[in-house]
């Protein structure tokens, strides 16, 4: 019997002009949680697929138990009870809980399937992990935190003794990644081993023992998580030091550029005044679906506000639909890259020109040379991890999408307010840190920038001032100064506190 | 800027002569010139001439071809446009026939065209959240309606006079007129989708509307413009159709909405949006013609034609794949 319940030497895996993957190993424990890191694009992804049969190597060997095996497609994986929860939950959302754990292994006799069976079998998986949903439901009406349980359920119905949790707490609030913790643990105990792919330190520091780490396709190394600094493991995933994660530089603040008033819409939020000043940084934060993205939104034309008035320099303007917002310089960064921020099939190029086109005409036709051109500085501006502008969106990581998606922003040179949502979900550290460095020096410009963000140490870090929602109000105000971590969530959770004393 | 690493991304397109012989336009261009030797071979009568003569009854259908491809480009669709031809075309004849002017009769039968188009394009924009495949359905339904009954009991209508419509039926030299209106709409409208602003939001649309509408882009204005000019370009066809039918009745413009689909698909638009060329199209509807008067010609069953053109749609749209199968295999060696 072998120390480790899975191996891997020497992989190495191509794809087309790119090596993904160079001459990698790992090695995991049995009972173990052992969390995988780096930056995102270091490979992490690829060496997943390649564990769990999606991809197939081109050097190396894998021994599952000691014995060398070669899994031609995700099935002999599963087979040989390895399963993976990805970060978005692949699922079939029309579909039941119970259909969903027991896809492609659907209890039959005679060729039925036989429905009693599986439905309680999946109620006691549920249950194991303490779930407060039937298995009837439809997946689709499930929260991300409940569906991610189902994968987990569909893994142990698997009987996996080898389960892979590719950024489960992502999209996770904190009382959900702390409910998560207690099943990995749970897991843990009754001898299944855990690969754990995380951004979030906390995540590693909460679960894991072992700690390898990935970067630029390469392994660097695999360390105690007792034995290794915060610094020390950001040394080796950036490669570089990172000496201040929050390079906020001080400004002279200028006039007040930007001030809503009153703005409401009904069922999302109300009475919402807020204003910016040339050189600012203010967070927008509060509890996820605190109707902070839906402010922004009415701002910026998206969706339009029942009331409110909205005053640029001092002058009031009417903003009808985004082109209008933009027109006037606000500038809006979706928190959805994939969904709103790009066109993933398009090249980066034409993702970046896209809202200025129409100012890169001569006689009204396009003029792609100065386009190109105009694209490709902008990307370099903000130092874009790509090979050409014709790259497709789809082809680059999370946080290289964001920096185009910073970079569509900077193109439009009329820009004076610029409001990020979430800009560093799902980005890895080394592209944070450039990204608050851009934040940084477009305040220094005298941009006024707006930030909306769950991530407590970017607000405390970065925002000049900070206000907190809650329940579509906005519940309190703090200065730099003022803020701290405790009067944030004071303040976020104002309103159950409320309701909680009027219970009372 | 920040995190300025030095490095630098390429900004020169790359263009080889593979790579446009393999693309689908390079295809259809080498089909269109198979299927022309084919003609020849299997017709004595099939030249240049002949061609050029027997054209007119395809050409009022490419018409429809051009902002059909944009509105697919976009993800949606439009299969009214028959039922809009066939009321423009009846409104013109009844116009005709009432004695006005030949200027009024042709104002009347673009505008007929054009509100149809308008009102397609207003309940697309209105009613986003419903396909424009069941918005469109309604609305072919709702015009040949109007029209039916407008026709009146005889289920048609023939022109009194005449001698306008016999005008625009002109050529020069062998070329009838509208060869050289199709041509220039051709021009036109891949122009506009290659090199100018509209195109450029077609193409966004189509790939993803929501994206396209938060980078400011004015997505209802490029849609709404869209239906409204097939609208408007059905108008047209339908007075280039009523020039040599001299009438209009029940059946007209009937299924031309399914072949400038067929010919927009067969060019390599996909209706899915997003994605295709002009260029293709356009390829694709000249071959269509062809093939149909070369077949015509050895008197071949008007059904056998239909069902060739019916597999050459479906291998078409299976080509596609065949083709990109190609382009990898050559990018790994």
């Amino acid at each position: 019997m072998s120390e480790y319940v899975l191996e891997l030497k020497g992989i190495t895996k191509i794809f087309p002009g790119v090596k993904a993957l160079n001459n990698v190993q790992f090695q995991l424990k049995p009972g173990e949680v052992h969390a995988l890191m780096g930056e995102n694009g270091a490979g992490k992804s690829t060496f997943i697929k390649v564990i769990t049969g999606v991809h197939k190597a081109e050097e190396g060997e894998m021994y599952l138990l000691g014995k060398k095996v070669d899994f031609r497609g995700p099935r002999d994986a599963q087979q040989a009870g390895i399963a993976a929860v990805y970060q978005h939950p692949t699922s079939y959302p029309d579909l039941t809980v119970t259909e969903n754990i027991f896809m492609n292994h659907e209890i039959k006799k005679n060729g039925m399937i036989q429905w009693k069976q599986m439905n309680k079998e999946a109620q006691e998986y549920l249950d194991q992990l303490d779930a407060d949903f039937k298995p009837t439901v439809e997946m689709g009406s499930l929260s991300v935190a409940q569906q991610q349980m189902v994968e987990i359920a569909k893994a142990i119905s698997t009987h996996a003794k080898i389960i892979i949790l590719d950024e489960p707490t992502a999209a996770l609030t904190a009382s959900e990644s702390e409910k998560l913790y207690r099943i990995v643990e749970k897991l843990r105990d009754e001898g299944v081993s855990i690969i754990f792919i995380s951004h979030r330190f906390e995540d590693m520091y909460r679960l894991a023992e072992r700690v390898t780490v990935f970067r630029d396709s390469q392994y660097i190394g695999t360390y105690d998580v007792n034995g290794i600094t915060n610094a020390e493991l950001i040394k080796h995933m950036v490669g570089r030091e990172i000496k201040d994660l929050f390079p906020k530089p001080e400004v002279r603040l200028g006039e007040e550029l930007l001030r809503i008033e009153d703005f409401s819409r009904t069922g999302y939020f109300k009475n919402i005044s807020l204003k910016v000043r040339a050189g600012e940084i203010i967070g927008l934060t509060g509890l996820v679906g605190a109707g902070r993205t839906e402010v922004m939104e009415s701002l910026c034309g998206i969706t339009r506000p029942d009331e409110g008035r909205i005053f640029l320099e001092g002058k009031e303007i009417f903003i009808k639909g985004p082109g209008d917002a933009m027109d006037n310089g606000i500038v809006l960064l979706p928190e959805d890259r994939q969904k709103t921020g790009l066109i993933l099939s398009w090249g980066l190029g034409r993702n970046v020109t896209l809202p200025i086109i129409s100012k890169l005409t001569r006689k009204g036709f396009i003029d792609e040379k100065a386009e190109n051109e105009l694209s490709k500085k902008f990307l370099e501006d903000v130092d874009t991890k790509a090979v050409t502008i014709f790259d497709a969106a789809s082809s680059l990581s999370g946080g290289n999408q964001q920096k185009v998606v910073v970079a569509k922003a900077l193109v439009q040179d009329n820009m004076k307010v610029i409001i990020m949502d979430e800009p560093t979900k799902g980005v890895d550290v080394g592209a944070k840190a450039e990204i608050y460095q851009i934040m940084g020096e477009l305040a220094q410009k005298g941009f006024a920038i707006i930030m909306i963000s769950s991530e407590m140490p970017e607000i405390l870090g970065m925002c000049d001032r900070i206000y907190v929602m809650c329940s579509g109000r906005i519940t309190g105000e703090l200065s730099r100064d003022e803020a701290t971590q405790e009067r944030i969530l004071e303040y976020a959770m104002e309103k159950e506190k409320r309701e909680e004393a009027a219970e009372r | 800027m920040a995190g300025k690493s030095g490095r630098t991304i390429s900004a020169v397109p790359q263009k080889s002569f593979m790579k446009t012989i393999l693309s689908w336009e390079g295809i259809l261009l080498v089909l269109f010139i198979g299927i022309n030797i084919f003609c020849k071979c299997i017709s004595p009568v099939y030249n240049f001439t002949n061609v050029l003569r027997e054209m007119p009854k395809y050409l009022t259908e490419i018409f429809l071809l051009f902002p059909m491809a944009y509105i697919l480009l976009m993800g949606e669709i439009d299969i009214s446009v028959g039922s809009t031809v066939c009321l423009s075309a009846t409104v013109a004849c009844l116009v005709s026939n009432a004695g006005l002017p030949f200027g009024i009769v042709l104002l009347a039968g673009l505008a007929t065209g054009t509100v149809c188009g308008m009102i397609n394009g207003f309940l697309a924009v209105k009613f986003r959240e419903l396909p424009t495949m069941i918005i469109t359905l309604g609305t072919q339904i709702v015009f040949r309606g109007i029209a039916e009954i407008a026709l009146g009991d005889g289920g048609s209508v023939s022109l009194v006079n005449a001698d306008g419509f016999r005008m625009i039926a002109g050529k020069v030299g062998p070329f009838p007129y509208l060869f050289f209106v199709v041509i220039i709409c051709a021009v036109i409208f891949t122009v506009i989708a290659e090199k100018r602003v509209y195109g450029r939001s077609l193409y966004a649309i189509g790939s993803n509307s929501r994206t396209a509408f938060y980078s400011g882009i004015k997505v209802n204005k490029v849609l709404f413009t869209a239906y409204a000019v097939l609208g408007f370009l059905a108008g047209v066809s339908a007075l280039f159709l009523i020039s040599a039918t001299y009438g209009a009745n029940t059946t007209t413009g009937k299924g031309f909405e399914m072949d400038a689909i067929a010919m927009a698909v067969f060019g390599g638009i996909s209706t899915a949006g997003g994605k295709g060329k002009l260029t293709g199209a356009v390829i694709a509807a000249f071959t269509i013609v062809c093939l149909r008067v070369g077949l015509g010609q050895i008197n071949m069953n008007a059904q056998v034609i239909l069902i060739i053109l019916g597999l050459l749609l479906i291998c078409s749209v299976l080509l596609p794949n065949i083709s990109s199968a190609l382009h990898k295999t050559r990018k790994k060696a």
